[in-house]
């Protein structure tokens, strides 16, 4: 692991910088200087996945429930991140099957329709990039989303988001239209993205609380929750939500360098 | 000057010009001779215009720190014994943003948009390196 940080940056590591969490440490501070943000925002973001994971039995913090005093006994990793704004290291996999609607319709189980899919990649690495504070690659990859899908943020019933840091589910709900800059902290408080919220985001716990499978966390998760699989935590009467109809999904790469996104379709 | 514990600068042929400067205490970046932008990483071809032609401009090392984190975790053993350490981006007066650390400075007094100046620190008989400490203490 060592030898990967040292070849990946090898400048940087002669300052003791070493990506991923020295570079989202580094953009999330950018963020608290350029509008309301920080540790007050992100106990949400870390409690509210936790509580997730704790109705999800794979989930790696299943029996470890977290709460905002917890968080803030968390130690640093790097300021302003700590152990609990960060994801987890796990091994393990995650698939997903795609093929045509068509071919989908024999399947056991029922399929989950794409409505739409978009991209977007700043690019640039974290020491010139002028984005880390947002817009992000998350606000036209949504925008294409949606076009695509025909709908609008409104028509979302939960939301599976790429959740290396809790400030990347910030920033990227941010993006994607949900609530303005520093009005995070406003929008997450009492429960918006938990079990019972009206917006539930991360519902297995996410890479947070759950597993880091990269990219298939989210997306896979949203396909369960749609084909009704998900048990414990299913969305609907039994967690107090909305039955989901449409999910937005997300993925990132780098230090908010690319952005993908998402959206399916009960069928 | 005592055993250096810490990873060493790599050295390459776009990067040879920097690290030369270091050593004499002068940070140096590319400036494109077509379109005037001053650019850092190094690079063979401006990232602006894509020219290739290319002279290398001395900095003031003056700059303001763009955003920065602290470190509780020591990710190599080299920097154990400086925890907790403060890396920044650097916003350099000449455009370019550099990686570094923080100096001569207390934690709470680190902030983003702080004026800082190049301190440099001759790490052994081939390297120095450029870190930064609050103008204000100059």
């Amino acid at each position: 692991m060592r030898r990967t940080l040292l070849e990946l940056s090898p400048q940087d590591a002669v300052f003791g910088h070493f990506e991923a969490v020295g570079g989202y440490a580094l953009a999330a501070r950018r963020a608290m200087h350029t509008f309301r943000t920080g540790p007050e925002t992100w106990k949400h973001i870390a409690v509210g996945q936790r509580r997730w994971a704790n109705l999800t039995a794979e989930a790696a913090m299943h029996d470890q429930p977290m709460t905002f005093e917890d968080y803030d006994l968390s130690p640093w990793v790097v300021e302003p991140l700590r152990r609990a704004d960060c994801c987890l290291i796990t091994d393990g996999g995650r698939a997903v099957v795609i093929t045509s609607a068509e071919r989908a319709r024999d399947l056991k189980q029922p399929p989950v329709l794409i409505m739409g899919m978009g991209q977007h990649n700043p690019a640039s690495g974290v020491h010139q990039a002028t984005h880390l504070a947002g817009p992000t690659g998350a606000k036209k990859s949504a925008e294409t989303a949606l076009n695509m899908a025909g709908i609008t943020l409104a028509d979302i019933d939960a939301c599976e988001i790429y959740d290396c840091f809790t400030y990347t589910v910030e920033i990227t709900l941010q993006d994607y239209g949900f609530f303005g800059p520093g009005e995070g902290e406003d929008w997450f408080k009492g429960g918006t993205i938990e079990p019972g919220g009206s917006m539930p985001v991360n519902t297995s716990g996410g890479m947070l609380s759950e597993a880091y499978y990269m990219g298939l966390t989210p997306l896979s998760e949203a396909a369960m929750q749609l084909m009704g699989r998900c048990g414990q935590r299913q969305l609907g009467p039994k967690t107090h939500t909305k039955p989901p109809e449409i999910i937005l999904c997300s993925d990132n790469g780098a230090i908010l360098q690319t952005h993908s996104c998402a959206i399916l379709r009960r069928s | 000057m005592e055993h250096y514990k810490k990873p060493l600068p790599c050295v390459d042929d776009d990067t040879r010009e920097f690290w030369n400067g270091c050593k004499e205490h002068q940070l140096r970046f590319q400036k494109c001779k077509a379109c005037g932008h001053i650019r850092w990483p190094a690079s063979p071809i401006c990232p602006s215009c894509l020219s290739k032609d290319t002279t290398w401009l001395a900095a003031s090392g003056k700059g303001r720190i763009y955003t920065f984190a602290v470190y509780h975790v020591a990710f190599h053993p080299g920097f154990k014994d400086d925890l907790p350490y403060i890396v920044a981006d650097i916003a350099l007066e000449e455009g370019p943003r550099l990686v570094s650390n923080i100096v001569e400075c207390p934690l709470d007094k680190v902030k983003c948009d702080l004026p800082v100046v190049v301190a440099w620190e001759d790490i052994n008989e081939e390297f120095a390196l450029p870190k930064f400490r609050p103008a204000s203490s100059a």
